[in-house]
């Protein structure tokens, strides 16, 4: 019998020294953890770099879907028909976080990644002061942007603001249009003043996209344009002028400077999906976009129309759509979509200026750009407001199509969607904002 | 009889272990042979009860025996057979016994426990069983296959007609809506794998992009690799009642498979050899336009249309792809045999189907050996080791953004444009197609060049010891250990060549990516079984004690490459311009106790069991607490209670497993990536939850099985209520928190309620004819009993695409889809379907007549919605093939474009004849002249699987599912591989 005892013995002993070698709390092996107190300067670069990451992830999706819902643009896509119904003509899903929900969840995200940095900037030993400033500075930046494109998209709506860490506390209250604004104002003001005590550098490499805006202070003038963009859409004329002073308009400049976001085919990064053939590829551009160009003392359309759209041979059609124009705005993977760029801020400072009744002072930025950008001929002189209105918006459609929605802003913004060509089809809508998302009306329920 | 690795030993032990080293001075010989058709049982064992004295019949079914003088109790039985007991009387030496056929299974031994069994008579459960020989009726590429139709209470589905396999395997209706969803497998006693692994396709295909997170590559179930030849029988345990030994993963069941084993005798050979092809089983077709004006309709590029058109000409691109009617084979050989200490099996097998479409297929090659040594003392060693390698090439299906799956881009495709290459031959090149004028790729040249290859290696070794400690004539004490390793590595393979039309749509030619994963799964057991038998000991009470500890842990490493812009020829990712890396690890690690007491009284009428078994595991939010689940049963055979009843048996259990979330759901991931050469870090989609713990389902199944008609006929009937608690859910948080969702512990509640129904009668029993039908029904409702979160929709693509709605007192697999507009233009949701069967019904017949067998087996489905999205994409495309029928393709999507998604939820109602065999045993006269006599049997076979199918469905098969194997989110199609059938010759010789 003593062999009875001794094998389980034995393989007991075995058993429970395999079993003890293991342990059974196995953490995560796969991802970092999340960013915690006291972060080194790296975790820091990775995580202000993160916010950026987090921020493209709907730049080239804001350009491509504010695009249609602003007409610039159509995407026939035989995998999905969404492109060309519920943008086009809804029902808009809120559901669907592609569609009628998007333009959220991503910003969002950025902003959260910029919450959690913020959360532990100060607590950074391996920082100087100056530089958790600077760094403080430039994460206020990027969420004021990230709630500027959520209040872009939903312009009916209000927003949640107050947004924090921490996902099981309830969520954050709706305000109302006009107190979010009034939070991205108070985030750019904010961090303009971290910038100006940031020091020399920040204490993080930037992408290329940022070249020229890659100090505290230069970056500061990045801040300062987006300011005077939200000055401009809350109709404080004067407000735009002042930051716009601040910022890096320059008409001695191209009109391209600018700061942008960098996509790369190379290993590791994002290609940029909007770079896509202009013959077979699924994106083309609004067939008004060549109807209404003007055209250039030679006859030619307006150059900003030919050199971001060619005309194909033929026709192209989905839907009940059609279209013989496809894009070249960006040619190749690695082109840079601009988050705000130096035409724009000119056109700003004419949209204000119109906005404050200074008509002469307004063409004389509007000319710069019609013939600078788009090749043509000055205008003698404005006849009314409404006219120059109705120029500014032509001059910004073309300045800045397919970058993120503008001509759906701008001309939204006057009431004016309805010069936008919009109705193809009986029953096409150019809608005035899209819903709140389902998951989070949900989630506040 | 055999030594079956678990359960059946005990019994076998528990009828010999008596007494050992009695005298033997006489020798008993004879034949056993099958009383219908008066051949000899080769398998057939003859004990001397009260001895260990046991004998295997030969080939023949003739036997030999050393007995001890006087009189003797002889036991007799063989697997299929009813057993017999007779005295021999002293001085009598020769017996011949005639065995009854055990239609009905009763004596079958089937697994209650770990390692521990009863017959089938006392079983307080329904566990189904499967053998071999149902099993392999019609050769099957993949395991799951050649279950369907054979078990009331499972639900299997392919998830689309792609060799290699990929199907779900549900059993008793839903479980879960989230947490793991397949059923546990356990092979000769280890866990096993059952991962499905994405083949990297959706880096052409992009459909996991376009707002819907889930894969769509429509990976292979990795059970796929178990040879169906190898596997001696199934036993399947359905619920928790009957599975709650396994405890926190057992859930969905226990599917337990036990492989074939030596016999004692000499080698006995076995051969067969298949030969067969297969073809598609449906075909959607496109519309054809009668006049060049109807054609002009179809896009806006008149000139295009007009240059391509001519009346009466059209082409079948789908027939080019898919239209293929490849050959195949099968070889399958089998030696195994051995002495009294030593037993062998060993088996070999080769297979090659051809795939139905251009450069498709699936390949395996397998070897087994299964090998049982007698060490003495007692002790037993079980050395099992299998290797498997599989092939499969399944081309590019299922949904995409990216106008790359052929059945994407036919519904945009008119059948008046060619997309036939310039020039026949083998040595094609990509410029031979030409470009597709309506969409961004030619299906033709994709299938040409696209590669799409999975390659398995598998390993699966057991090693078991046991160690009889103890045998008296009353008490035996048995140690089961068990040590096991299923190790595979899956590399997939895919490439798509730069010259691809759709290719350089993103600005990144070529594609290629290479994936590795390996996958090893450990288990370590130690079993002790007591039986204690203070009676007669074929009559008397039994008691039967186990207890053992369980450790298992699972890592999964999945790798891949992608690159992306390759130069022309290059296939490899290191080549490309651009390279993402991505590596993933799942490492689990469970341990389990378990402990169980079986008892058989009143003249082994009354069944009684008690167990329980305790989990803790990685996986759980508290990594060191034990989960409990216990089990009871009790069943009480009555015999001829009245007249025409010959036996009933009237049995009750109830039990409780768990199921886990799938791996992570306990972490928060960080995002990575990189921006203009800078890395960064960002926060990831899903917040993880600390505090999961398991879903705990409470079964309670009773029922009886009676037998009727002096043993022509028995009806099954079970009744279950399974209430799973504790269900995980994923939460849908605000997305403003900047995170948005998390899988958690919910206090919400599920139900399903089922009937199971089988009945087998054998109408005509005689000497040259045998006849035995089966049939068998199941139906299951499930509901949400509690769900503490609002109401929410998941999976598909959006609402008026149709989708599946979560809330309280409705069934969780419920479609909802838009049901109109309302006053201010806005979608107004409801439901309109639901994807769970109505019921289930399967049919079969097996006649014997003389030398021939015929058998065949019906599968029936009644309901269980689908959502056609495939039948949208045509629709949209104004390409379907009844686009201007009444009721056709245009009214439907008009009645979309006002609103109602009801058109593409579909009835996936379907009747298949998925075997049928006829096959001819040769007779010895025959088989005597071949090979110089050393044929023992030969067998002449025509088979034939998935041969009819009658639905009214409107797309490829009723069987389908874009996102693979889902707990809810099944039944949807979007352009899935079609579906095939196929037809086999088989030759089977014994040596």
């Amino acid at each position: 019998m003593t062999t009875i005892l001794k094998l389980p013995r034995l393989a007991r002993v075995a058993l429970v020294i395999t079993v003890a070698g293991c342990s059974f709390d196995i953490q995560n092996p796969n991802t970092p953890d999340v960013i915690g107190d006291n972060p080194s300067r790296s975790v820091v670069a990775a995580t202000a770099n993160g916010i950026l990451i987090a921020t493209r992830a709907d730049v080239a999706d804001w350009a491509l879907k504010g695009g249609i819902l602003g007409r610039e643009a159509y995407r026939f896509d035989g995998s999905d028909p969404r492109f060309t119904g519920e943008l086009m003509h809804g029902p808009l899903d809120p559901g669907s976080r592609a569609f009628g929900g998007n333009h959220w969840a991503e910003e969002y995200a950025a902003i959260r990644t910029a919450n959690d940095l913020l959360a532990v900037i100060n607590t950074a030993s391996a920082l100087t002061a100056e530089e958790q400033s600077a760094t403080s500075g430039f994460a206020h930046t990027m969420q004021a942007y990230n709630f500027s494109i959520v209040l872009d998209a939903h312009r009916q709506d209000s927003i949640p603001i107050d947004v924090g860490t921490d996902v099981n506390a309830p969520p954050a209250p709706f305000v109302s249009n006009t107190e979010a604004y009034a939070h991205v104002v108070s985030l750019l003001d904010g961090a303009a003043t971290e910038l100006q005590a940031g020091g020399s550098a920040f204490p993080f490499p930037l992408p290329s996209g940022f070249s020229g805006f890659n100090t505290p202070a230069s970056f500061l003038t990045f801040n300062r344009a987006l300011r005077a963009r939200v000055a401009v859409y809350l109709g404080d004329y004067a407000g735009a002028l002042t930051a716009l002073a601040a910022s890096f308009l320059n008409t001695g400049q191209p009109l391209s400077l600018g700061v942008y976001m960098d996509y790369s085919a190379g290993t590791g990064d994002f290609a940029n999906p909007l770079a896509l053939d202009p013959v077979s590829g699924e994106n083309v551009a609004h067939p008004s976009l060549a109807v209404r160009a003007q055209l250039q003392p030679g006859g030619q359309p307006d150059a900003r129309l030919t050199s971001k759209v060619v005309t194909l041979s033929g026709p192209r059609s989905a839907d009940n759509l059609s279209t013989q124009l496809g894009w070249i705005r960006y040619p190749d993977p690695n082109t840079p979509i601009p988050l705000i760029k130096n035409e724009e801020l000119i056109l700003l400072r004419a949209e204000a200026n119109i906005g404050l009744g200074d008509l002469p002072t307004a063409l004389t930025d509007v000319n710069f750009v019609r013939t600078t950008s788009g090749g043509l001929a000055p205008l003698v002189a404005f006849a009314d407001p409404t006219s120059a209105i109705t120029e500014l918006l032509y001059n910004k459609r073309y300045s800045l199509l397919y970058e993120g929605g503008h001509s759906w802003i701008d001309y939204r913004r006057y009431g004016r969607t309805a010069d936008l060509d919009g109705f193809d089809r009986a029953g096409d809508v150019i809608f005035p904002t899209l819903p709140i998302p389902t998951a989070e009306v949900q989630a506040h329920q | 009889m055999g030594q079956r690795t678990c359960g059946v030993v005990v019994s076998f032990l528990l009828l010999l272990g008596v007494q050992v080293g009695a005298a033997q001075v006489r020798q008993i010989s004879g034949r056993i042979t099958n009383a219908q058709t008066e051949q000899g049982l080769p398998e057939a064992t003859i004990a001397v009860l009260g001895t260990q004295i046991v004998a295997q019949a030969g080939s023949n079914g003739q036997f030999v025996l050393n007995a001890p003088d006087g009189d003797l109790n002889l036991s007799i039985r063989a697997i299929g057979f009813k057993r017999q007991q007779l005295v021999v009387p002293a001085g009598q030496e020769t017996v011949d016994v005639a065995l009854e056929p055990d239609v009905f299974k009763l004596e079958e031994i089937v697994i209650t426990g770990q390692a521990t069994g009863v017959e089938q008579r006392n079983l307080a459960n329904a566990v189904s069983t499967v053998s071999a020989a149902e099993l392999t009726r019609a050769p099957t590429p993949t395991i799951e296959s050649a279950l369907q139709g054979k078990i009331p209470g499972a639900t299997i589905q392919a998830n689309s007609g792609a060799p290699g396999g990929g199907l779900q395997v549900n059993l008793r209706g839903v479980s879960t809506i989230i947490g793991d969803l397949e059923p546990l497998y356990v092979v000769d006693g280890i866990v096993v794998s059952d991962v499905a692994i994405p083949n990297g396709a959706n880096a052409v295909t992009a459909a996991q992009t376009g707002g819907n997170p889930e894969n769509q590559d429509n990976p292979v179930n990795r059970i796929a690799d178990i040879n169906p030849e190898d596997i001696e029988r199934i036993e399947v345990l359905k619920g928790g009642s009957a599975a709650a030994i396994y405890g926190s993963k057992a859930t969905n069941g226990v599917i337990f498979i036990t492989t074939k084993r030596g016999q004692v005798g000499k080698p006995q050979f076995n051969i067969t050899q298949r030969f067969g092809f297969s073809a598609r089983s449906n075909e959607l077709g496109s519309r054809t336009f009668s006049t060049l004006a109807e054609a002009e309709t179809f896009a806006s590029d008149t000139a295009l249309i007009v240059s391509l058109y001519q009346p009466g000409r059209t082409f079948d691109a789908e027939k080019e792809i898919f239209g293929h009617k490849p050959f195949s084979y099968e070889t399958n050989a089998s030696v195994s045999g051995g002495t009294e200490n030593t037993k062998y099996y060993v088996s070999a097998l080769v297979k090659d189907d051809g795939g139905i479409a251009t450069n498709t297929g699936y390949r395996k090659q397998a070897i087994r050996s299964n090998l049982d040594q007698e060490l003495g003392g007692g002790f037993q060693l079980s050395v099992n080791m299998s290797g498997t390698h599989s092939l499969s090439k399944r081309g590019v299906s299922n949904n995409d953004n990216t106008g790359t799956s052929p059945f994407l881009v036919f519904p945009f495709s008119p059948n008046f444009v060619d997309l036939r290459p310039t020039q026949a031959g083998d040595s094609l090149v990509a410029s031979d197609f030409p470009n597709n004028p309506f969409e961004r790729s030619n299906p033709l040249q994709t299938y040409q060049f696209l590669k799409n290859d999975e390659d398995v290696w598998r390993i699966l070794g057991t090693s078991s010891l046991r160690w009889s400690a103890l045998h008296t004539g009353k008490s035996n004490l048995q140690f089961i250990g068990i040590g096991g390793v299923d190790y595979f590595q899956q590399d997939n393979n895919f490439v798509s060549p730069p010259e691809l039309e759709f290719e350089p749509n993103d600005g990144q030619p070529g594609t290629v990516v290479l994936s590795k994963s390996s996958n090893r799964n450990v288990n370590l057991a130690l079993n002790a079984n007591h039986t204690y038998l203070p009676g007669d000991p074929e009559h008397g009470s039994q008691w039967t004690t186990s207890a053992g500890i369980q450790f298992e842990e699972r890592r999964l490493f999945a790798t891949q490459i992608l690159g992306r812009t390759l130069l022309a020829g290059q296939t490899s990712p290191q080549q490309a311009a651009n390279q993402t890396v991505l590596s993933r690890l799942e490492p689990v690690r469970d341990l389990g106790i378990f402990g169980q007491e079986e008892v058989l009284l009143a003249d082994r009428r009354l069944l009684l069991t008690a167990g329980g078994r305790a989990d803790r595991s990685s996986a759980n939010g508290n990594p060191q607490k034990f989960f409990f689940y216990p089990k009871f049963a009790a069943s009480y055979v009555f015999q001829r209670p009245f007249g025409g009843l010959d036996e009933i048996k009237l049995r009750a259990a109830y039990g409780q497993t768990g199921n886990r979330a799938a791996f992570g759901a306990l972490f928060s991931p960080d995002t990575s990536g990189t921006i203009g050469g800078n890395s960064g870090i960002f926060i990831g989609t899903r917040a993880g939850d600390r505090t999961l713990k398991p879903e705990r389902q409470k079964e309670i199944e009773t029922g009886f099985d009676a037998t009727l008609a002096n043993g022509r006929a028995q009806v099954s009937l079970t009744l279950y209520q399974k209430n799973i608690s504790d269900l995980l859910l994923k939460r849908t948080l605000a997305p403003s928190a900047g995170q948005e969702n998390q899988i958690f512990t919910s206090t919400s509640t599920l139900r399903n309620q089922g009937i199971e129904v089988a009945l087998t009668v054998q109408p005509v029993q005689s000497k040259d004819v045998n006849w035995v039908l089966r049939t068998t029904f199941f139906a299951n409702r499930a509901k949400i009993t509690k769900l503490t979160v609002p109401a929410y929709q998941t999976g598909g693509f959006a609402l008026s695409l149709g989708t599946f709605q979560i809330e309280q007192d409705s069934s969780p697999t419920q479609i909802f889809g838009t049901v109109g507009v309302d006053g201010n233009g806005n979608a107004v949701a409801g439901k309109v379907g639901d994807a769970s069967p109505d019921f289930q019904m399967s049919f079969s017949s097996d006649v014997d007549i003389h030398r021939f067998t015929l058998g065949m087996l019906w599968d029936y489905k009644q309901g269980g919605d689908i959502i056609n999205l495939t039948d949208f994409l045509y629709d949209l495309g104004q390409n379907s093939k009844d686009y201007l029928e009444p009721g056709g393709g245009k009214e439907r999507f008009a009645r979309f474009n006002a609103g109602f998604t009801q058109p593409y939820v579909q009835s996936g109602t379907y009747l298949k004849l998925r075997e049928v065999n006829l096959s001819y045993n040769l007779p010895d006269r025959l088989t005597s002249g071949l090979f110089g006599g050393s044929v023992r049997t030969a067998r002449l076979s025509l088979t034939g699987r998935n041969l009819l199918r009658f639905t009214p469905y409107h797309g490829l098969d009723p069987e389908v599912s874009n996102f693979g194997r889902q707990a809810i989110v099944r039944n949807i199609d979007v352009a899935p591989f079609p579906p095939s059938r196929s037809f086999f010759f088989s030759i089977d010789l014994g040596f």
